[in-house]
Order: structure tokens, then C-alpha cells, then sequence
């Protein structure tokens, strides 16, 4: 039994490994072929990524405030993110509650999605009725789920406290005590878990019956089969949610902003700064408070960290998967 | 193989081509006889009326002249604004937050007051200082509104005027039904630091003084002042207050909110038998001013025009119309006030005791970061009082950059 | 399969779908509620007096959204930015895929790695430069600013780039020994093999665009090219706080057609997957 190797190269180059003996008038064709594929992405790429993270760059060594002309101060606003606890006072908490969230939101979102994925891909009847019912808590905007969690959340009159006083538990004052924050919004985006079930749901329909016929026929019990057959197909799959979730997760906002904003809710980031996350502070900082150099600067710290998490993630992964 | 390509590449590129064909126009180009004008979203179908009957008096009066008005939701606003400043496609005129003015002013964003435009002696004093920086007027402004206590009649028979009466009315209804919390205390939130100040004034204190430039929210009247949040929780459980609307629904017998939320309550609560009354005080009768300022911006090509709408706007004949639309009371000393119920008589008192927040420009800023936040460990138990509001002074001393 | 798995099975999946439905139902019952009648000690999800607790369902609210809140509208420029974007997107993402899989070409690697680490900028800072830049295009407050800037994804290069990975290339080896060009291979082998993934990425940048808020918000100046996210937004953050039963009907009306499409591709994700022979 063995696992498929994560990021397997199928090129199919023209000459030998393409089997047609072709001449390297063939493969300078091919190239060209190549960058007109490419060239539409490429041009979006460069006009609507590129530069604008270029021009974000130059003005993360700046102090802007979008109204009045640049002045580059050097690596002030580095400096004084990290070190500067009066001029960024929350720099550090919004990294800790990102963590949190991260750490706490994208293991239950993979979890419940596999869970939905493996249920859903062992029935015929009615599955198409239930993978609607489990996707349809993605279709929401953003604006509308945070109005609806609101008022579950309700201290007075939440479905949440009156389904756990059903079974006893008293109600808790979900979105505003410190402590159950993070939970809470992890618990929204767990909810939201449709996208990686579809895509675990794909990934499965893609195992071959036969392998698990023969993990039959071998005797494997369905928790055997599990562990070796469908996780380690899945194993591509699951690393693409996992570096892709992490990534999603690290840069949470619409769902906090929607949260805790509303007319007569400052947006400051809920109670005791507890769900202040990382992009939430970095906006406030860039359109509430006027300091667009330093909420550039704060984005390409969250991109060196995002790129050191994710290269530990395809180095940690690949060893996992050969 | 060639012709499925190519037509793929053309069909891409015709794509992006076609869109540097169909461009629109930002701001106010195009015709010299239009003005652009960005507004927060109306309160009520009945405001979006008001202010649509004053757009077409307005193009009546000036013929040729169109008008056209954003809404924008009013958390969104000053995101919208900065991405159009920063990118050239800022509106003619606007609704500017008060403390922004002093901070567009001083980049050069918007355009000062053409001498001669209004007479100043027709405007409320404190409505119009909202507008200056450096002693220059940058705006007018469009309505004035301030906060006062609102309570429930049916568990607060007759409001409290002091802070003493304050506590005991709070704690008497929440003994008599440990259901119901005996004011909605405000929360360490932005919201909660904006009106912190008008309990501070109660007590005969102040946050800054600017000219001086000393912190003094860590003297004691702001003490004393968030001392008395601390000690009203005590009657008035978050558990309760935390819910939607807890003053609406019985749950709050008094909350703090300005007179916006008067049609709400009316409109969804026809139950409630509320009043309105002043603040109640320390020392003396106090409270804060808000409403909205309208700007003309430095890369309007209508300037002229822009000004002439803005005085349009806060003229006798309008004004009173548009600040109801806008929730507030008019700025205009001859507007008339639109009658409304019996609440207004205590809003219209309170305005004259309002006192302006603090115009230096980082207050947004050190109002969410430090004083909000300060206010939260105190109201949790996480330090006195005192100590909250020490370190929070000694912070904003720190960035101000005022050592005394 | 034995019954008794078979039954366990359903109820764990009864049990989650109730998770998942049930604030969809508190939406919709939300959305018939008369004013005040939302606020009952025990959340009610039938519309129904408070008082009195007899049926007092209402339209109202549609009414107002539809009309005052401008949800008709914004409905009209959401469909139409959606009906252009989406396969325009599919198509530019799938090609850039295809050859990025595929087809090998010096730099190809390093050019993706490229890519791939433009999509952890956090797109909140991009978004004053983006504007400069469709306003240099001529592009903003238009149509065109509300499709262009959005018409690529590298995450969705990324995901059709790893599935294209994992289909067999003796198909399409074979097509090449026979001569055929690289679109035929794309058009005839690949991208029929693909219809799972694409109805994947065609539904989740479907949903995306449909619901993205903060795009449209700085690029839109004309009220007559608010999508619906913004206009339910302007409910949401209205200066009374927000009223509920107005957001939930907005909500409604925004989630409605979602599930009509969700209801087409449903069949279509079947069908690929039936007919792609991915199951061996």
C-alpha cells in the first residue's frame, strides 16, 4: 500500500518522454504554446498582484496616511511594531488571537468536513438532499452570517443558550466574555466547513473501488480502511486544505469585522481586544487611524510569517508523504 | 490545434481590450454642472424623502445644475472616502466625521471656508467649532446631537439628576427583579470611550486641554466618573444588558443614546413608556456634541458650487428638515426645530451644556487603543479605576508626546 | 453495509444537517417576523406573536427591502458581474493551470512559486494600490472595475493545477504520439476529465464574488452598481443598529438564487464524477 507522492510531475513533454520523436522546433512551439496559456493569468497577475504588492512594499517603509504624499522613514514602522508597545499597543495581542484561531479553527473545519465527506460519500439515498443541507451554510454573505450568529449568540434570546438549556448547561454570554471568543468564531467557520467537504467529497469519489475492494477482501475492518486506504489517498487533498485553510485563517476578517461592527459597536475588536485578529488591526490601523504605512508594513510581517508557515508545511508534508 | 488557440487568446484579449474601451468617470468629471455629494445611508424612507426633496429645491433653484448623492453605511464611510482621496476620485463635497475635519484640514484634503460664504453669528457656536483647525473654518456643519439618559417610566417613575440618585434608582430596580438591570452601563468599546467625556464634564473635568497640552483624564473627576460605571454593574448585570436592544425590551430601565433611536423605539416598541432626561451630574449639568460636518474637497472641480449647496443645506428653510433626516437638531439658529415628541426638550437642554471632544487629531485613535481599553479592565475588575486611567494617561502622554 | 450502520449513519447525518439548517430556518422565519416579534425569551422559528403566540406571518419586510433598501437593484448587477466573471475566470485559471501542469517550459517552476506567494499578501493592503491601478485603466466606478480586477485566482490555478496533476497522462500521451495539438488535448481530454474540480472552482468563485463585500464597496461610486452584498450592508450597519427581521429578509433574497444555481451544479458535480472514469 502506498500513498501517492504529494506534487507528482506528469510532463508531458514532446521528445522522448512524450514518446514522438520531435525536433526542437517542436518544443520551442510548445514553450510559445505554454506562455499564451499562461499569458492572461500572467497579465492579471502582474497588473493586479504584482504591483500593487510592490507599491505596497514601498509604502510599508513609509508614513502615509492615503491623503498626503508618502515619506519614506526606513524601518520605523518594522521597529516600532515589534518594539513600540504605546504606538501599537495591540500588535502582539492580535498575533496571539490569530494563533488561537488558527490553531482552534482550521483542525475542526477539516475534521467536521472529513466527517460530512465520509458520511455523505457511504449513503445513496438522499445524499444529494443532505450535501446540500451540509453546503448551504457557505452560500451566506458575510454580512448576513454575522447578523444571524449575533442574535444565536444572544445572551437573552440565542438559539445557542436555549438548545444548551435543554441539556442543562447554563447560557453563556458567548460574544462577550474574553474567554469565549475565539471558540465562538471557530465554531462559525467550523459551520462553514461546506468548500473543504465538497472537495473531500471529490477527493473520495477519486479513490478507486478497486483498491477498497481489495482492502476487503484483505479483511480490513471500515476503521482499518480508513487509516489505510482512504486517509492516505486523501493525503493530497488534505494538504491542500491544510496549507490553504492556514492561510484563510491567518488572515480572518470579514467574519470579525461583521461581528463586531454595527452602528453603536466601535470596531475595536470585541471585548478586551479578544477577537481583535491581525487583518482586523491592520485595517483599523489602515482606514480608522490613519496609518496606511504601518498596516502595510504589518501586512508583509503576516506574509513572511505565512510563507515560513507554509514552507515548514510542504517540507513537513512531503517527508510525511514519501 | 493553431485555431482552437488563437480563438481561445483572442476571446482572452478582446476581454481585457474591450475593458480599456468602457471606462467610467470617477468623482465629479464629466459635465461642469454636476456635483457629487456623499452622505451616510438614511435613517428612515422618510429621511431618504427629505433630503431628496431638498436635492431637487436645490437643482430647481440652480437650472442646469444635477446633483447626484452617495449613501454609504456609515461603519463603511471613511474607508470608501480614504480609497477615493488616495486614488483621485474624492466626491465634490461630504459628510466628514467632526474629529476628521481638523486632520483633512491640516493635509490639505479639503477646502477652507471662502470668506464671505455664511455669517457665523447664524450658526450654533459649538455645531460650527467642530469645523475649524488652526483657528480656520473648514465646514459646515450639518446637524448637532448629544446624548442624554433615557428611562424606562414603568420602573423609574422619576429620572435621577445626580449621580448619588443615579446608583440608588439602579440598584433599587435590580433588587426588586434580579431580572432586570438597572441601567445599560456602557461597555469599554469605542462607542463607550466617545461617551466617557460627558460623564468626566459632570464632574466639573476634562479629557485634554489641547491649548496646554496636559492629559488629564487621569485627574480625579474621570476617576470619579468611570468609578461610577464600576459601581452601576453592580446592579446591572452583562449577562442582560449584553442582549439586543436590552433598554427596548424591558430588560435596561435606563441606557444613554442620543435621539436617533427615538423613531426606532417608537416604530418596533410602541409598548415602552419611556422619557428622556439630562445626564445626570456631579457637580454640574454636562454632556457631548456630535453630528455631521460636509466638507468640499480640494480636488472638486465645482468648488464654487459645492459651497453654495453646503449653505443650501444649513439654511434656515432646510436646515431643520435635514437635521431631523439626520437625527439630530439643526445648526442654523433660525432653523426651526421639526416638533417631535416630549423627549426633545431634554436633548435641546442638554445641547447647551455640550462640550466639543478634544480636537487633537489622534483622538480616534487614543480614544479606541488606550481609553476604551482602559475603561474595559476597570468595568472587568481588572484594575481600579485609578490605575487604568494612570497608565492610560501615561500612554497617551507618551504618543502625544506631551511630558507633563 | 449492515442496517444498523446504515441507520447510524443517517441519524449522525440528520443530526449535522439540523446544525447546519437550523440558523437558515431562524433566517427565514426571521424574515416573516413582524417587528418586536423576534424578541421572545425562547427563539421562536414560526413567525408568530409574541403575545399571543398565534400565526402572524408578514411581508413587510421584503417590502421594504425591495423597494427602500435597494435590494432589487443591487440583485440585477450581482447576476450580471457574476454571469461574465465566473467562466471568464474558469476559462483564464484553467488554461494557466493546464500549462502549468502539463507542459514544461524554463522558469515554469519558479514563475508558480512566484504566484503562489503573491496570494499570501493580505489582500486588504493591495487594495488602495488595485484601485490606482483601475483607475488608471479607466476602469473605476464601471462595470468593467467590478469584473477585471477579479478575472484570475491563483488559488484556483493552484487547486485545478493539482487535480490536473492527478489524472493519468497516458490519455494524453497517447494523443500526443497521434499528433494532436495541445488545445485538442485540453479541450478534448482534460478538461472533460476535469468537471469535478470545475464545478468545484466554478461554485466556490461563484459563491466568493457573490457575496465579496469590500471590493465593490471602494470601486463602486454609482448606487445604480451596488451588488447585493453592499446593499445588504446597508442594512446591516444601519445607523438604528441594524433590524433584524429587514437583514434576514435581505439575507433571503441574496441566498435564494444561490441554492437554485447549487441546485444545477449538484447534478452536474454527479455527472462528472459518473462520467469522468475516475472510479477506476
Amino acid at each position: 500500500m502506498t500513498a501517492p507522492p504529494l506534487v507528482e510531475q506528469q510532463d508531458l513533454a514532446p521528445g522522448p518522454r512524450g514518446g514522438a520523436r520531435r525536433r526542437p522546433v517542436a518544443r520551442r512551439r510548445d514553450h510559445l504554446v505554454a506562455w499564451l496559456l499562461i499569458a492572461p493569468a500572467l497579465a492579471y497577475f502582474l497588473v493586479f498582484l504584482l504591483y500593487p504588492a510592490l507599491s505596497a512594499l514601498y509604502y510599508s517603509f513609509t508614513d502615509w496616511n492615503l491623503r498626503s504624499e508618502a515619506s519614506w522613514v526606513g524601518l520605523a514602522n518594522y521597529t516600532d511594531l515589534l518594539f513600540d508597545d504605546v504606538k501599537y499597543p495591540h500588535f502582539w495581542k492580535s498575533v496571539g488571537v490569530t494563533l488561537q484561531y488558527t490553531l482552534l479553527s482550521v483542525p475542526m473545519t477539516l475534521v467536521a468536513a472529513m466527517v460530512q465527506a465520509l458520511l455523505l460519500n457511504a449513503i445513496r439515498r438522499g445524499s444529494n438532499l443532505f450535501r446540500l443541507l451540509l453546503f448551504l451554510p457557505v452560500v451566506t454573505a458575510e454580512a448576513a452570517v454575522g447578523a444571524i450568529w449575533r442574535w444565536l449568540y444572544d445572551p437573552q434570546y440565542g438559539l445557542i443558550n436555549s438548545a444548551l438549556g435543554l441539556f442543562g448547561i447554563p447560557g453563556q454570554n458567548w460574544l462577550n466574555t474574553p474567554e469565549l471568543v475565539i471558540p465562538a468564531l471557530a465554531f462559525i467557520a467550523t459551520w462553514q466547513c461546506g468548500i473543504s467537504m465538497i472537495i473531500y467529497l471529490a477527493g473520495l469519489k477519486g479513490i478507486p473501488g478497486s483498491i477498497q475492494e481489495a482492502a476487503i477482501i484483505d479483511g480490513a475492518g471500515p476503521w482499518q480502511r480508513f487509516w489505510r486506504v482512504t486517509f492516505p489517498m486523501l493525503r493530497p487533498t488534505t494538504f491542500y486544505l491544510v496549507v490553504t485553510g492556514v492561510i484563510a485563517a491567518l488572515q480572518v476578517f470579514g467574519l470579525v469585522y461583521v461581528i463586531f461592527s454595527g452602528s453603536g459597536r466601535s470596531v475595536t475588536g470585541g471585548p478586551e481586544q479578544s477577537g481583535l485578529t491581525y487583518v482586523l488591526h491592520l485595517y483599523l490601523f489602515a482606514f480608522r487611524y490613519d496609518a496606511m504605512g504601518a498596516a502595510c508594513a504589518m501586512s508583509f510581517i503576516l506574509l513572511v510569517f505565512i510563507m515560513i508557515v507554509t514552507a515548514l508545511q510542504f517540507r513537513f508534508l512531503k517527508r510525511e508523504a514519501a | 490545434m493553431s485555431r482552437g488557440l488563437v480563438r481561445g487568446a483572442v476571446a482572452a484579449l478582446l476581454a481585457i481590450g474591450l475593458t480599456a474601451c468602457g471606462g467610467g468617470s470617477g468623482g465629479g468629471q464629466g459635465s461642469d454642472k454636476e456635483l457629487t455629494f456623499w452622505m451616510y445611508q438614511d435613517r428612515t424612507p422618510q429621511a431618504g424623502q427629505v433630503i431628496e426633496k431638498i436635492r431637487k429645491d436645490f437643482e430647481a433653484a440652480n437650472p442646469g445644475v444635477t446633483v447626484k448623492i452617495v449613501k454609504i453605511p456609515k461603519d463603511d464611510y471613511n474607508t470608501k472616502l480614504g480609497s477615493a482621496v488616495a486614488s483621485n476620485s474624492a466626491p465634490d463635497a461630504g459628510i466628514l466625521d467632526q474629529p476628521l475635519v481638523s486632520k483633512f484640514a491640516l493635509d490639505g484634503t479639503i477646502k477652507e471656508v471662502p470668506a464671505g460664504l455664511i455669517n457665523e453669528a447664524d450658526y450654533y457656536k459649538g455645531a460650527l467649532d467642530t469645523n475649524r483647525a488652526n483657528g480656520k473654518l473648514y465646514g459646515l456643519p450639518a446637524d448637532q446631537t448629544c446624548v442624554a439618559l433615557f428611562y424606562n417610566k414603568k420602573l423609574v417613575p422619576t429620572p435621577p439628576k445626580t449621580w448619588d440618585e443615579l446608583k440608588q434608582v439602579a440598584a433599587q430596580v435590580h433588587a426588586a427583579d434580579p431580572n432586570i438591570a438597572g441601567m445599560n452601563v456602557p461597555k469599554g468599546d469605542g462607542y463607550g470611550g466617545w461617551m466617557f467625556p460627558a460623564i468626566v464634564h459632570g464632574a466639573g473635568g476634562e479629557m485634554v486641554d489641547d491649548a496646554g497640552k496636559k492629559v488629564l483624564f487621569d485627574q480625579p473627576p474621570a476617576v470619579e466618573a468611570l468609578q461610577l460605571w464600576v459601581d452601576l454593574l453592580k446592579s446591572s448585570p452583562r449577562q442582560i444588558t449584553d442582549s439586543d436592544k436590552p433598554f427596548e425590551n424591558g430588560l435596561a430601565a435606563m441606557t444613554i443614546t442620543g435621539p436617533y433611536d427615538v423613531p426606532t423605539i417608537r416604530a418596533d416598541f410602541p409598548d415602552l413608556d419611556f422619557g428622556v432626561a439630562p445626564l445626570p451630574y456631579k457637580t454640574e449639568p454636562a454632556g457631548n456634541i456630535g453630528g455631521e460636518d460636509s466638507v468640499v474637497f480640494s480636488t472638486s472641480k465645482n468648488a464654487d458650487l459645492a459651497w453654495k449647496w453646503l449653505v443650501f443645506l444649513t439654511n434656515p428653510q432646510n436646515n431643520g428638515q435635514l437635521a431631523d433626516a439626520l437625527g439630530g437638531f439643526p445648526v442654523n439658529v433660525k432653523a426651526q426645530v421639526v416638533a417631535g415628541g416630549p423627549e426633545q426638550a431634554a436633548f435641546l437642554e442638554q445641547l447647551k451644556v455640550a462640550h466639543a471632544r478634544p480636537a487633537v487629531p489622534q483622538w480616534i485613535q487614543i480614544n479606541d487603543e488606550i481609553i476604551a481599553p482602559a475603561i474595559e479592565s476597570a468595568l472587568t475588575g481588572k484594575a481600579t479605576a485609578q490605575q487604568a486611567l494612570a497608565d492610560a494617561a501615561a500612554k497617551t502622554r507618551t504618543l502625544l508626546g506631551w511630558n507633563s | 453495509m449492515t442496517t444498523g450502520r446504515k441507520v447510524s449513519i443517517y441519524v449522525a447525518l440528520v443530526l449535522l444537517a439540523a446544525v447546519s439548517v437550523v440558523p437558515f430556518l431562524w433566517m427565514l422565519a426571521t424574515s416573516f417576523k413582524h417587528g418586536p416579534d423576534i424578541y421572545t425569551k425562547v427563539p421562536n422559528l414560526l413567525p408568530v406573536d409574541r403575545k399571543t403566540g398565534e400565526w402572524a406571518a408578514t411581508l413587510e419586510n421584503y417590502d421594504y427591502v425591495l423597494g427602500v433598501g435597494g435590494l432589487g437593484s443591487a440583485f440585477v448587477t450581482s447576476v450580471w458581474v457574476c454571469a461574465i466573471l465566473v467562466p471568464a475566470k474558469l476559462l483564464i485559471d484553467a488554461l494557466a493551470a493546464y500549462a502549468f501542469a502539463r507542459i514544461p517550459f524554463p522558469g515554469r517552476d519558479k514563475l508558480f512559486v512566484i504566484m503562489l506567494a503573491g496570494m499570501m499578501v493580505p489582500t486588504i493592503t493591495l487594495l488602495v494600490p488595485r484601485i490606482h491601478v483601475t483607475q488608471a485603466l479607466g476602469m473605476f466606478d464601471s462595470g468593467w472595475g467590478l469584473i477585471i480586477p477579479n478575472v484570475a485566482s491563483v488559488l484556483d490555478i493552484f487547486l485545478l493545477r493539482q487535480f490536473f496533476l492527478s489524472i493519468p497522462g497516458e490519455l494524453e500521451e497517447a494523443a500526443l504520439i497521434d499528433g494532436a495539438g495541445r488545445m485538442q488535448i485540453f479541450w478534448r481530454i482534460v478538461l472533460p476529465l476535469s468537471k469535478p474540480v470545475l464545478a468545484v472552482v466554478t461554485i466556490t468563485s461563484f459563491l466568493f464574488h457573490w457575496n465579496d463585500l469590500v471590493w465593490p464597496l471602494v470601486v463602486t461610486n454609482d448606487p445604480e452598481l451596488y451588488t447585493l452584498p453592499l446593499a445588504l450592508q446597508q442594512l446591516v450597519a444601519s445607523p438604528d443598529g441594524g433590524r433584524a427581521y429587514y437583514i434576514m429578509a435581505g439575507a433571503t433574497l441574496a441566498v435564494l438564487p444561490v441554492i437554485v444555481v447549487l441546485l444545477i451544479f449538484q447534478r452536474r458535480i454527479l455527472q462528472g464524477i459518473a462520467f469522468t472514469g475516475l472510479k477506476g
